[in-house]
């Protein structure tokens, strides 16, 4: 189906892939930033000391960039439920809408009243209730993000509904709907991981001015926050929160499982492929180096388990692309391991007091900033891959969701002007932070920086 | 149930275009009223912070219109498929000039994120417009609840209409002239100088010339919908917004004529709500009318979700509204009275 270019439904799935991998750049910083804003701003209230202000008057620039293009390609994700999905709308608006506009009007009410006043605010706020903006905005971007992990969380594993006398879904349980398992197991990963990536650009920028040898004061507060953070947010990403999301697949999508590990056949002690290539027509694993039992053991909790092969399950309920969900299960995992491995090295160091000068792990920390943000695409790839070939886990095809009135053409004209778009306001976006990282937390006095230092000495 | 949710999503609507249509109105007139880059940056300093709270009742109402009347994004967001993308790529830009546009003390930057301002407002204004004309017009709306719209047929109001019209362009000219006569009472309102004296004298001329578009549009609506004139009759809705619409009108006219800015500011906010809340008022219970077959419009009634569906949304939304507006209450009382370049500009000048 995914292969048919012609097919009005592949350009849509294009469409939403790409409006929301893009998006979900921006939320998944901001959503880890935020709390090193709460937490600087909470310390200058205690200590009265300055550098505490400073790093967050820099940082809450880089947050408002990031924020600013969150909310401006976030805008065109709702839209897209009714003018892409209008099938997927139609059939279960009755459950979804609710959390979709509570996730309006509780979760971006509260974000998009304090936000204004967090970045620009801070003179005419004052210092108690400029933290009061920043815990606002903190709770707003994480209560955005339950809304719409209960919202996923349903089309992964739909409880409390019912099916309405028209065909059409509504709630039976609105706490069975809000209480989800899935949804708490979901949440709790994907928001560990958005502190896996904040802490770690924190770290980035740390190691950067500390090579540099320049704001040394700065570059230790954020060297120390970043890695500290980082270190225990790359564990709890992994365990309880990613073993029992793992679990959670296992129980209620066994044939997602099976897919993710490119298991083509069933067996007790199965192993985690460390290296191989899946192989769909031969139906086997090329080149693998497995370690046994170990998917047995994470999967049910002993190495004995039987796990379940893609042959027990019919071809037509497999998940539509079973390389690209094998690989991105597989480097997430690479990755979140690297991350912990890593982050170890720079606590350790840190804590012999080594770290200011151990150059190459500063170095390594500086360039490790992107991959967090490849881990989280490539952790929700899993997610939405092996949800395939259901839009709603095995009520409702993706094939069934999207607006048939819509044609193909409509379609790529409006994926080509996203695309295009979006270019612009990334290489934008990677300008100003530029700029901004290399102006520093205390810029100096140029021609040009003047009058930012006057503004900045008023406060 | 459904005809307070139909309320509901038409409050929130007429919210939505009062306060960022507002912000539409200072974009478009920041062309005309500011002539220096000072004065320009006073300009966006009385859009203020709670620009995106602004955006967000947008949002606020998709969110809500998909949980009570899911039948309506299914087939509107579909069927208007081009004009909303044009409004989507609108509103990024919007957004992005008035987030980035204060990043760099440069002219040349500035300037550019001047024009991509007042161009994208611009865009938004005549695009809501076109919107609200099609609402009132109707779309080929086929049995199955089904249509796709294109950017323009033959220009007739009749059969299979497009998005552009005689009708929904001269209701989009109107939208453009009001919401910047409706920026202008508000840059009034929150700015001094030259900027404050201008936009005075815009607000007044831009005022006067909404009056002879709404009896114009009033007289076109009354041709292509003469079903709707019969109906509202027998709406005391339709009685009471005509009368909420005579007295802002009369308080209008003398905040401006008695300089007294904040009254004639509220106003102009009511003229605004009382003209949409007659238009929302007179077309229920249809939310979209067919054009192709009456009888294959689709109603409040028709479209609702069900009503547990309906129930449970009655529970939550009133909390989360009445937050709303705390934190927007809360936040604005700190910014009073007029804006200064100095205390309020966005950005790193």
């Amino acid at each position: 189906m995914a292969s048919n270019l012609s097919d009005p439904a592949f350009w849509s799935r294009l469409q939403f892939a790409f409006t929301i991998t893009y998006h979900y750049l921006f939320p998944q910083l901001t959503m880890g930033l935020v709390w090193f804003l709460v937490y600087w701003k909470w310390r200058a209230l205690r200590t009265g000391e300055e550098r505490y202000n400073k790093a967050v008057r820099f940082w809450a620039k880089i947050f408002g960039l990031n924020f600013a293009v969150g909310v401006v390609t976030g805008i065109p994700m709702e839209f897209q439920f009714g003018t892409n999905w209008s099938g997927f709308s139609r059939y279960a608006a009755g459950v979804i809408g609710q959390t979709l506009a509570m996730e309006g009007m509780f979760a971006f009410f509260l974000e998009s009243a304090f936000i204004g006043a967090l970045i620009w605010g801070e003179k005419r706020l004052g210092p108690s209730l400029h933290f009061v903006a920043a815990v606002a905005v903190a709770l707003g971007s994480w209560l955005s993000g339950f809304f719409i992990l209960v919202t996923n969380a349903f089309m992964q594993h739909p409880v409390g509904y019912k099916v309405e006398p028209g065909g059409s879904l509504g709630i039976a349980s609105l706490s069975g709907y809000l209480l989800n398992p899935w949804a708490f197991v979901e949440f709790a990963h994907n928001q560990m991981a958005a502190l896996v990536t904040g802490s770690f650009v924190v770290a980035s920028v740390g190691a950067f001015y500390t090579l540099r040898e320049r704001d040394r004061e700065q570059a230790k507060l954020y060297l120390n926050a970043g890695t500290c953070v980082a270190l225990v947010a790359s564990l709890l990403v992994a365990f309880p929160t990613g073993d029992q999301q793992a679990k959670m697949v296992g129980k209620h999508q066994p044939v997602t499982l099976a897919a993710m590990e490119g298991k083509f056949h069933g067996g007790s002690i199965a192993g985690v492929a460390i290296v191989g290539q899946p192989n769909v027509a031969a139906r086997r694993l090329d080149n693998p180096m497995e370690f046994p039992g170990a998917l047995s053991f994470l999967a049910y909790g002993h190495f004995g388990s039987y796990v379940r092969g893609l042959d027990e399950f019919p071809e037509s309920t497999w998940p539509d692309n079973v390389e690209l969900l094998y690989y991105s299960f597989h480097l997430m995992i690479t990755l979140g391991t690297l991350f912990i491995v890593l982050m170890a090295l720079a606590n350790f160091q840190n804590w012999r007091g080594r770290l200011q000068s151990c150059s190459w792990l500063l170095w390594v920390l500086m360039l490790a900033f992107p991959f967090p943000y490849i881990a989280n695409i490539l952790g929700w790839m899993t997610a939405e891959l092996g949800r395939q070939p259901w839009l709603i886990y095995g009520i409702f095809q993706t094939h069934d969701g999207y607006s048939k009135v819509v044609s193909g053409g409509n379609v790529v004209f409006t994926l080509i002007g996203c695309v295009g778009l979006y270019f612009v306001l990334g290489v934008l976006f990677l300008c100003l932070v530029g700029r901004e990282i290399a102006l520093g937390p205390d810029p100096v006095v140029t021609s040009k920086s003047k009058e930012r230092e006057l503004v900045f000495a008023e406060t | 149930m459904i005809a307070t949710w139909y309320g509901i999503v038409s409050f929130m609507l007429i919210a939505y275009v009062a306060l960022d249509g507002r912000n539409f109105g200072i974009g478009m007139l920041q062309a005309i009223v500011a002539r220096t880059a000072e004065e320009r940056r006073l300009v966006i300093a009385a859009i203020g912070p709670l620009w995106s709270w602004h955006e967000v009742w947008l949002v606020g109402f998709g969110g809500t219109l998909l949980a009570v009347f899911p039948r309506i994004i299914a087939s509107a967001f579909a069927g208007y498929y081009l004009a909303l993308f044009l409004i989507l790529w609108s509103l990024i830009l919007r957004g992005i000039s008035l987030e980035l546009g204060g990043h760099i003390n440069d002219h040349l930057w500035q300037s550019f994120w001047g024009f991509v301002f007042v161009v994208s407002n611009l865009l938004l204004a005549t695009l809501f417009g076109v919107a609200a004309g099609n609402l009132m017009r109707g779309v080929p709306l086929d049995a199955n609840g089904n249509f796709s719209l294109a950017f323009f047929t033959d220009f007739r109001v009749r059969g299979d209409v497009g998005l552009l019209d005689w009708y929904t362009v001269s209701i989009a000219a109107f939208t453009v002239l009001m919401l910047a006569a409706h920026g202008a009472t508000y840059l009034t309102l929150k700015t001094e100088g030259a900027v404050h004296d201008r936009s005075a004298a815009w607000a007044k001329l831009l005022w006067a010339a909404v009056v002879p578009l709404f009896i114009a549009i009033s007289l076109e609506s009354s041709f292509v919908r003469p079903d709707l004139f019969a109906h509202a009759i027998h709406n005391p809705i339709c009685w009471l917004g005509l009368l909420l619409l005579v007295v802002s009108i009369v308080t209008l006219i003398s905040g401006l004529s008695t300089r007294n800015e904040k009254r004639a500011f509220v106003a102009s906010n009511f003229l605004l709500g009382s003209i949409l809340a007659t238009g929302a008022g007179t077309i229920f219970p249809v939310m979209l009318y067919s054009t192709l077959n009456p009888e294959d419009s689709l109603t409040a009634y028709s479209a609702a979700a069900s009503r547990d569906s309906l129930l449970i949304a009655f529970v939550w939304w009133p909390i989360a509204f009445v937050l709303a507006t705390a934190y927007a209450l809360f936040i604005s009382r700190r910014y009073p009275g007029k804006v200064s370049v100095k205390r309020d500009t966005q950005g790193v000048y």
